[in-house]
Formats: structure tokens, sequence, C-alpha cells
């Protein structure tokens, strides 16, 4: 029966997504083209990874605020470690998205081992990793990446942009997990009974560390598409991405309050963000007022939901 | 129903600061109080007693205004009242100490004696001094004047708040004053100054309902006595007029024997054994052995570490001290993981929070506890969930649509079988299952006992921990008794009855322990 | 076990201290920071750094005092910088247009109190959690605020106008308010019902309802205070330069959120007090200061705030358990 539900809001949202896209094909010629398509999903892989992890997380009914931060720190370091240490390039990727990674695993450990509630854990990591980044970086942005570092924000395989393939796969990669898995059978019973999966065998604390280290990972993987799509590093990237990777996420149908959720609601919640963005700017809004439309959508798609659960448990 | 009037009280009705006449409730088409009528007069300690379930919570819950009784009548001071939330009932001088206290920790104790009716100055604001002043009047009334008025609720020990709830009880000036399980969770010299501040609250002319399991302490305070069993009142008497074994088998009542399915087989060989088992101070030196086809009941009251017993084994709080032996051989169980991969599963008593994933369906809920075998490769093979979901549903005949239903959308009977169900598709070889049969109606309870039977005749080892005296006599094949953290007694099968294992549950051992 | 060693015989010196204990750490950090970073670096302690200290930073510490208030009844709010930001933006709007100055000072915070009593309904009655409803609301106020101003500065603010640097008896005007301020919320949280209900709410909802406190509407009320308090902030926040910027300030939440956590407010709910949260905005403002002073790199102080909320935060968690 929950199957059916879920179901069918994602098929709600699809419905509504393919409204949006024809609405606002007809608002703009320029928006239906493959061209602008592919941008947009080119534009859409950074949050997109985050959102994936970020699905996990809430699912267990937690919250992970530091996303934007975790990605400005990964950015900051590769930096770092390639220009003022002077590591090969492969090697300053590769060690930058360890502490990416790391940092999402001192997250995990705050909330499991010291059980602060995860809104306030990665409140405090989220300025401690900004702060971390500014510090490091002293508002210095590091330039001249070699040519082929720009593959990965700005290369094609097969004319669809690469982040886009990375985008693709993790998505299936994450579905497979969260859906098929006993890790996410393990992710749902947290957040729908976090005692009762505890006395069920299930190793509650382990899961969440390792969701919490893999939504650092993803962070740290968006900031290396990103520092390759924007061919800098500067000390602000990803400021307030972790707004949009929620409102990605809750829009999909995973509840707030964890228990509920799939991968395929939010790729499409993230289509329907990213295709309302896009089309309202090229209907002429300006950048900044899409900020306005995405904190509407995260406020009504709650609001939604929590009169949708309050009919469910009526 | 027959109800024992006894002197004049009825004669003055209008004196009497609570009466329920007749009273009826039901939840889901249960009877759960059935013609119940009750009454207190001022400055009596009238205890209210009962096996779990026998209606006694329902009860002072309808008295406190939590509940609306279905039928009868609630008569304050000679006038029918009604009482549609805890407010109005607190307005007619009715105040409940709760089980668990309902306090504000971060606030101080003056302010949490006071919080809702604070003394104010002329100007409106809140009076700190005189509500300080009259909390430091009300805490020496209760011979508590050593607690400190401004200290945060926060660090206070159980006892003191429970001066602090009865303080605020005061302060609404109560007429009746429902106390339940007050001693549950209290240390000894606790429970002495309990009773005396019972004592000098009755003096004022305070009536108590005193609820309790404890013998020792109704036969020390109480005047008057009501038992209820099965949701109906059995008698009101003075206490002058009756005995401890009497108590409890009015408590009791019914034959036992016929109800539970009788022992099939004969036990097997020892397979797990406890040496000196602790855990910090709720579970002390636990050492017993548990034999294949044997149903071992482990009586006690609540508090008495029976549950903290069964979650050590479980390793939900692993032992901190001693060992456990399974097959001879010690083991060391820190996980709820590690005591299923060797064989032990546990039925927890709070099926809602701790025994069901509620919103999620059957076959999820069965999955839980068998991940790793109805995996294939890296995924879970849903086939393969789906016929275990289905043979449980057929084994233990589980009412449902299908594996796909909810499991909260089932009655308690069917899922507590899906508990069942979930824990016996792991294969254990150690059943411990507490409160098997809690919140469940009596047909789905005589099919659990038929099951737990069956299964130890299958050969295996079943630890049950109930609150139902009767249950624990009828299934158990020997009972040990639990009380203050430690194993207090054992009785076979023939000596078990239930004026011995009664007698040892709610003795107090302060003078054992002291020597 | 403490419970039975605080009898009354105890002194009250020992009550002091163990109940005001975060507030008298964090005024001795100052202490110790003016002493210290004063006897390196005698400038530190100039008029005008004192003056900058104390009266730049006061609107961090009014907002703050609103944050303490939610923070105490359980919720939080992460928009508080963005609604500084619109007010500044407003007020600057309606004094150049030509409005009287009352108008300029009052319309925007009559504003900021209608968003945060918005938010609090929402927060009360749906239950979803405050820190997502005030996550959307910082970006429609963030967004709202760029896309209407496109980040064009307001300048030529009529002087009279300029409230923050008006300066009766020779102290800043917005050293006065922050003073007044803090006073008058502890006197308030202390002394009537509603104050006393904030802190009921956040320490045990249901027995506050138990004690017939509406919960619902008590969240509502701490959210339209710290509307107020917000919106003074941000009159003294765009009076205090000769122009607006029409920007978010960045980080304007963390920073009042910390000072909140830091002074003693426990992030759980249900304690802390708002004079703790002004000392602690003015220790920030210290150690920002002082960073300079010592020729460390402000940049490191988001890390210095990250780091002191997460331990704020774990201590205040360890101090939990022990009590349990």
């Amino acid at each position: 029966m929950t199957v059916a539900k879920l179901f069918r809001h994602e098929t709600i949202l699809a419905i509504l997504t393919v409204i949006a896209m024809i609405v606002l094909a007809s608002l703009s010629d320029k928006f239906f083209t493959l061209d602008n398509l592919l941008n947009q999903g080119r534009l859409m892989a950074e949050v997109g990874l985050i959102s994936l992890a970020m699905t996990f997380v809430i699912v267990t009914g937690g919250i992970d605020l530091s996303v934007g931060s975790i990605l400005g720190l990964t950015a900051i370091l590769l930096g770092v470690f390639w220009h003022n240490v002077g590591l090969p390039l492969p090697a300053a990727i590769l060690l930058a998205m360890v502490c990416g990674t790391f940092a999402g695993w001192v997250n995990g450990l705050i909330i499991t081992r010291f059980s602060v509630p995860p809104l306030i854990a990665t409140l405090a990591t989220l300025a401690l990793y900004r702060g971390l980044a500014e510090g490091i970086s002293e508002a210095r942005s590091v330039r001249g990446y070699p040519e082929w570092f720009f593959f990965f924000g700005q290369g094609e395989v097969l004319g669809v942009p690469f982040q886009l393939w990375v985008m693709g796969i993790a998505t299936l990669i994450a579905a497979a997990i969260l859906g098929l898995t006993p890790f996410g059978r393990a992710t749902y019973a947290i957040g729908a009974n976090e005692v009762a999966a505890r006395f069920s065998g299930i190793r509650v604390d382990a899961t969440k560390l390792w969701i919490y280290t893999a939504s650092g990972f993803c962070a740290a993987l968006a900031a290396v598409i990103f520092v390759s799509r924007v061919t800098t590093t500067r000390s602000d990237m990803g400021t307030g991405l972790e707004l949009d990777a929620i409102t990605a996420v809750v829009l999909g149908g995973t509840s707030i309050f964890g228990g509920r959720g799939t991968i395929i609601g939010t790729a499409l919640g993230l289509i329907l963000i990213q295709a309302l963005k896009n089309g309202l700017a090229l209907s002429g809004v300006k950048g900044d007022g899409t900020i306005v439309v995405i904190g509407l959508v995260l406020i009504g798609a709650i609001l939604v939901g929590a009169l949708f659960d309050r009919n469910r448990g009526g | 129903m027959r109800t024992e009037q006894i002197g004049d009280a009825t004669a003055s009705g209008a004196a009497l600061p609570i009466e329920l006449r007749a009273i009826s409730k039901a939840f889901a088409g249960i009877k759960v109080v059935s013609n119940v009528s009750f009454d207190m007069r001022p400055g009596e300690v009238h205890a209210l007693m009962g096996e779990n379930g026998a209606g006694k919570s329902t009860l002072i819950k309808i008295m406190a205004g939590l509940y609306q009784p279905d039928e009868g009548q609630i008569i304050v001071n000679g006038a029918v009242v009604r009482f549609p939330s805890p407010k109005v009932a607190h307005a007619a001088g009715i105040a409940t100490v709760h089980q668990e206290l309902l306090l504000f920790p971060e606030l101080t104790v003056a302010e949490n004696i006071f919080l809702g009716q604070t003394p104010k100055t002329s100007l409106g604001t809140i009076d700190w001094t005189t509500m300080r002043r009259r909390a430091r009047e009300l805490l020496d009334e209760l011979d508590s004047g050593d607690l400190d008025i401004d200290q945060k609720v926060l660090h206070l020990s159980v006892g003191n708040r429970q001066r602090i709830e009865i303080a605020r009880a005061l302060a609404q000036d109560a007429r009746v004053l429902i106390m339940d399980e007050p001693t549950a969770a209290l240390a000894e010299h606790d429970v002495q100054r309990l009773m005396s501040i019972v004592r000098s609250l009755r003096r004022r002319g305070v009536a108590i309902v005193y609820v309790s399991h404890r013998m020792p302490e109704i036969f020390a305070l109480a005047d008057r006595v009501t038992v209820l069993r099965d949701g109906h009142l059995v008698a009101t008497r003075p206490i002058s007029e009756v005995d401890e074994p009497g108590l409890v088998s009015m408590m009791v009542g019914r034959s036992i024997d016929r109800l539970y399915p009788p022992k099939q087989g004969t036990d097997g060989e020892v397979i797990l054994e406890l040496s000196g088992v602790s855990h910090r101070s709720v579970v002390r030196d636990i050492a017993f052995k548990l034999r294949r086809g044997e149903i071992l009941g482990l009586a006690g009251l609540v508090g008495s570490g029976r549950t903290e017993t069964a979650l050590t084994i479980f390793g939900i709080t692993p032992a901190t001290q001693g060992q456990i032996l399974i097959d001879g051989k010690p083991v060391s169980i820190t996980s709820p993981e590690a005591a299923r991969d060797l064989g032990i599963a546990y039925v927890p008593e709070d099926r809602a929070s701790q025994g069901l994933i509620r919103p999620q369906t059957i076959e999820e809920n069965i999955a839980l506890a068998n991940l790793k075998r109805l995996t294939r490769g890296v995924f879970v093979d849903a086939a393969k969930v789906a016929a275990e979901a289905r043979n449980a549903i057929s084994r233990f005949g589980i009412r449902a649509r299908g594996p796909e239903q909810p499991v909260r959308q089932l009655s308690g009977g069917n899922q507590q079988k899906v508990v069942l169900g979930k824990w016996l598709a792991t294969n254990p070889r150690i059943l411990i299952m507490d409160e098997p049969t809690r919140g469940i109606d009596v047909g789905a309870k005589a099919e659990i006992h038929l099951l737990m039977r069956k299964l130890a005749g299958e050969g295996m080892a079943i630890l049950m921990i109930s609150s139902e005296l009767p249950e624990v006599l009828g299934m158990s094949d020997r009972v040990l008794v639990m009380n203050g953290g430690r194993i207090v007694g054992e009785f076979d099968k023939e000596h078990a009855t239930a004026e011995a294992v009664g007698t040892v549950m709610t003795r107090s051992y302060d003078k054992e322990q002291a020597a | 076990m403490t419970a039975a060693a605080l009898s009354p015989g105890r002194s009250n010196l020992h009550r002091f201290l163990s109940g005001y204990g975060q507030e008298i750490v964090v005024l001795l950090s100052i202490v110790a920071l003016f002493v210290v970073v004063g006897a390196i670096n005698h400038r530190f302690l100039s008029d005008t750094n004192i003056n900058s200290i104390f009266a730049g930073n006061a609107y961090i510490a009014i907002a703050a005092i609103g944050m303490s208030m939610v923070i105490i009844a359980g919720h939080i709010d992460v928009s508080v910088g963005a609604l500084i930001g619109v007010i500044a933006t407003i007020a600057g709007t309606l004094a150049v247009s030509g409005y009287p100055i009352w108008v300029a000072w009052t319309v925007p915070i009559l504003f900021a109190i209608a968003v945060n009593a918005g938010v609090g309904t929402l927060v009360a009655y749906t239950r979803i959690p405050s820190i997502v409803v005030t996550l959307g609301m910082l970006s429609i106020l963030k967004g709202g605020l760029i896309s209407a101003t496109a980040g064009e500065w307001i300048s030529n603010l009529p002087p009279e106008f300029m409230i923050a640097q008006m300066r009766p008896f020779g102290i800043p005007s917005a050293v006065w308010f922050m003073v007044a301020l803090t006073i008058i919320a502890s006197l308030f949280l202390r002394y009537t019902d509603f104050g006393r209900s904030i802190y009921a709410v956040g320490g045990n909802m249901e027995a506050a309802r138990a004690a017939g406190i509406n919960p619902e509407r008590t969240v509502i009320g701490v959210f339209a205070l710290h509307g107020l308090f917000a919106g003074i902030a941000g009159i003294l926040f765009a009076t205090q330069l000769q122009v607006i910027q029409s920007t978010v300030p960045p980080n304007l939440e963390l920073t009042v959120i910390t000072a909140s956590v830091i002074g003693g407010v426990s992030i759980l709910g249900g304690t802390g007090t708002v004079i703790g949260s002004t000392l602690a905005a003015i220790l920030f403002a210290c150690i920002g200061s002082a960073l300079i002073f010592l020729n460390v790199s402000a940049y490191w102080l988001r890390a210095v705030l990250g780091l002191m909320i997460l331990a704020t935060v774990l201590a205040d968690m360890a101090r939990r358990r022990r009590a349990k």
C-alpha cells in the first residue's frame, strides 16, 4: 500500500514537471532546445549529487546543512593542495575529496556518538567548514588549472555533458541502494522508528555514520565538478546549496520527519526546480528572483506534505 | 455489580470529594471498565488494586479528566459533573501525581510548583517573593523543607520530583490526590518518606487514591481498599477486614490451570546460562539456567529489573559484569545483532515503539531482522521476502489483507504475531518474550499461549516476562521472582502459587539488603 | 547526587555561580580579552575601537535577544540575517522617498513582526520544523531583496533618520538600545507569565499544555517578539553607516545564533538568559576586533565561531547526559 502511495506522489510530480515544461516552452522558444536542456543538466549536476545523499539523510529523519560548506572547503583544499602545496593535480583532487568525505564522517560522528541533533551538529559544522575554507584561502582564488581538468565540468561524452553521466550513474546507484538493498531497508527503518530498528538488530549508528560520510563524499565530488566548470576556486562556493538540495528532496516526496522518500522523487524534484529556475530566467525574471521561487516551493511542498500526512493519519 | 457499601459515607453524599457511579468505558469495542462504582471520603487513603489490565489506570484517568466515561456519573460534592478536560478536573479539586513526572527540568522548584497559577504583584507581574515564600511553606508542610526551592528540577532525584508534584497539587487546593504507583521508582528511604507525606496529607483532609501493587504499603497506609478484576469491581473493603492472601486471591480470582495449554515433551540440555550478570545498578548479580523446551517465567513488579535483565541478555544494555554462556561457552553480547546471530530473539514489551515499524508493511517488518538471509547478491530478494511474510501469515494465523498491509492497521494481537513472526524467522534457539500478551484480546491471548507451548515442545527455550500473575503461573515450568534488580525467589511448577509468588514479589527487601 | 548535596545551607554565591555560570564565563572572557589584547596592542583600548566594538555590534546583540527567546522556546530562525537586510532596505527606501522619519522607523519593524508571526503560525500549527520554514523564508527574503533592489546602494539618507549615530549623553544610541532592551527583555522573561511560558514550552511542551499554557500561542508570540527585536536591529543596522548596501549581511544569522548559544541558551530549548546572549555578542565583536589587532587574519573569524558553537553544544549535551 505505501509503495502504491509513494508512486502516486511521484506520478503527480512527474505530471507537474511535464506541465511546467510545456508552460515554460510556450513562454520562451529557447527553453525547449537540446542545447538549453543539456546545459541545464550541466548546472543541475552539483546540487543533484548532493541531493542524492541528502535523500538518505532525510529518510533517516536527519538533515545535513553543512553540504554547501563541505563543497566550499573541498574546492579550496583542491586549489591549495595543487597551487600552494605543489601536489600533482590528480593527487590534489583525490586528497581534497578525502578531506571532504572526512568532514562528512565528522558530522556523522558528532551525531551518533554524542547524540547531538543533526540540525544543530551540521549548523555548527556549516560555520566551521566554511570558516576553514575562508581561513585557509584568505579570500584568494586559485586559477590557471590545466586544460584536461576542465573536462569534468565542461567536457562531453557522446554529446552529453560529462557530469550528467556522473549524475545519471550516481542516481541509478543511489536508487538501487535505497530501494533494493538491506542498507536501504535499514535507512527507512531508522527514519520510521529508530528504536524498533535497533531492537530488530539493525546497526543504527553505523548506518547513519555511513550516510553522513556519503553526504560528505557527494559534496566533495560536486566540488570537483564545480571547480572544473567555473575554472576557479573561491571560498564562498556552494553557499546556500544545502537549501537547494533540501528543497529538491522534500519536493520529491521525502518526508522531513523521516521514514519515507525515494530517489526517483528526488530526481523529479531536481528537474522541476531547475526547469522553473531556467524557465523563469528565460522569461525575464532576474536571476535572484528565482531564489524566491525555491523558497516558496520548499514551504509549499512541505505544507502540502504535512496536510497529506494529517489526512493519512486521520 | 454488587458494591459493598460500608459505614454511613454515602448517606451524606454531599460531603464526598468525588464519587463514581456505575462507570463503564470501552476502547475499540472492548470494555475495559464495566459498571464500576467508587467513592472517596475526605481524609482517607483508598487503595486501588488489581492486575495489569484490570482497569485501574482507565478508572483514574476518568477521574483526572483524561478519559470520558461511556456510561455512569461522576459526582463531586453531591453534584453531577463532567470532566471534559484535565483542567476541569483540576478546578474540581482532583490532582494527579503522574508515574512519568511532568515537570520542567530547567525551571526552579518554586516555579514548577506554581507554573500556570503564579502569584502576581499589583502590576500583574510575577511575584517571586510570594511565590518562593509559599513554595517554602508548602514544602515545609510536606516535611521537605530541605529541598532548595531555587534549584533547577533537572538535578533532582525521582523522590524529590515527586514531592514537587505533590506540592503542586496542594498549591492547587486539591481535595483528591491520585497517586499512580508512587513508589515504583523510589529508593527505600524515599518510600518511607513518601508514606509519612501521605499520612500528613490525610491529616489535612486530602483524599488519596493510592494505586500500588506493594502489599506492605497498602497495609501500612490504606483505610479502604478497592479491587478490580477484568474491568469489574470485585469489592471495596475496609483494610481491617482483609489480609494479604485474601487480597491476592481477590485480584487473581479465576482458576488458572484450565486456561493454559499443558506442557509438551521434556526439558533438554541447558542452553543459556547467566552467572553474576549485572548492568549498572538496575540488574544485579543475576544467575540462572535456561533449558531447551522450557518456559521460564520471570515475575516481579514494574521496575524490579525483569525487562532490564532481558535487555542485557539481548545486548541493548550490555552486561557490565558477569558472564553469559550459550551451550556452555562464554559469549560477549554487545549489540542486538550480536544477540540475534547467537540465536537469541527478543519480543519486546512495547510493541508500538520497540517491536514494530508501524507505518511499514507486514513483509517489511518481518524482513527487518532477517535482511542477511533474505538478500541475494547485494539486493534484497523481494520474492523471498514476500514468501517469508506469507509463510508467517499462514503459520501464525495473522488476519491481514496480505503481506503488503501496513502493520498499524492490524489489531493488537495480529501485530504481536507479526513481531513473533519476525523473530521466529531468524530461527532462534532462545526466545525472550516480554509481556507477550499485553493489550491483546482473550482469543489472541490463547492463540499466543498455545503457540508458546508448541515452540517449547519443539525444543525452543523460552524466557517469559509478565506482569500478569495468572499468565506467569499458568505458562511457566519454573518461576523466577525479581525484586530490586535481583532474583529473590525460585519456584517450580507445583510450588508456584499466587500467594507465594505474590508475597515474594511485593515484599520490601530493606532488611535483607541492610544485612 | 548533586540534588542531595545542594541543601539550603549552601551559600547563595554557589547557587548564583551555578545559575549564571555561562554568563560569568563569557563576561570573564571579555575582560580577559581586553586585558591581554590591550597589553599587546594599546590601540585596542582606544576610544574609537571600544566605540566601534560596542556601537557597531549592538544590533547583533539586539537580534540575539529575540533569537534567544526563539531558541528557549525550542525553535530556531535561520532567516534573521536576511530579515535584517530587508528591514534596512525598506527603512532606507522610505527615508529617501520623503516619508516622515517615524514612518521609516516603524513600518519596517511592523513588517518584521508580521513576517515572523507568519513563520510562527506555520511552525506552531503545521509542526513543520522551524529550521525548514525559516530556510524557505531565508531564500524568499534574500531573493526578494536582491531582485527588488538589483543590489543598488541607498545613499543620501536624511541625517535625522540616522538614529544609530545619535549620542545621547555622549554614548551612542545603539549602545543605549542594547542595554535598555537587554534589561527590559530580562525583566519580561522573568516577571511575566508569557516570559515564563516560553521556558515552559521549550522545556516540556506537553507538560506546559497540562499546566494550562497554550503552546501554539506561545510559539507565535515568541516569533512575533523576535520580529520586533529583529526590526529594531534592522533599523540600527540601517542607520549606522551613510549608505545601505541592500544586501543580506553575510553570516549574520550564524553570528546571532552563536551569540545566543554561547551566552548559555541551550539549543535544545528550555533554558538560557538574554544577558548571556548580549554578553556573547559583545565577546564576538571583541574577538573579531582582537584578531585584527593581533595581526591574525579576520578570515578565521567564522571558523572560530563554528568551533565555539560546536564546543558549546557538545558541552551542553554532556551536561544533560550527566543530569540524567
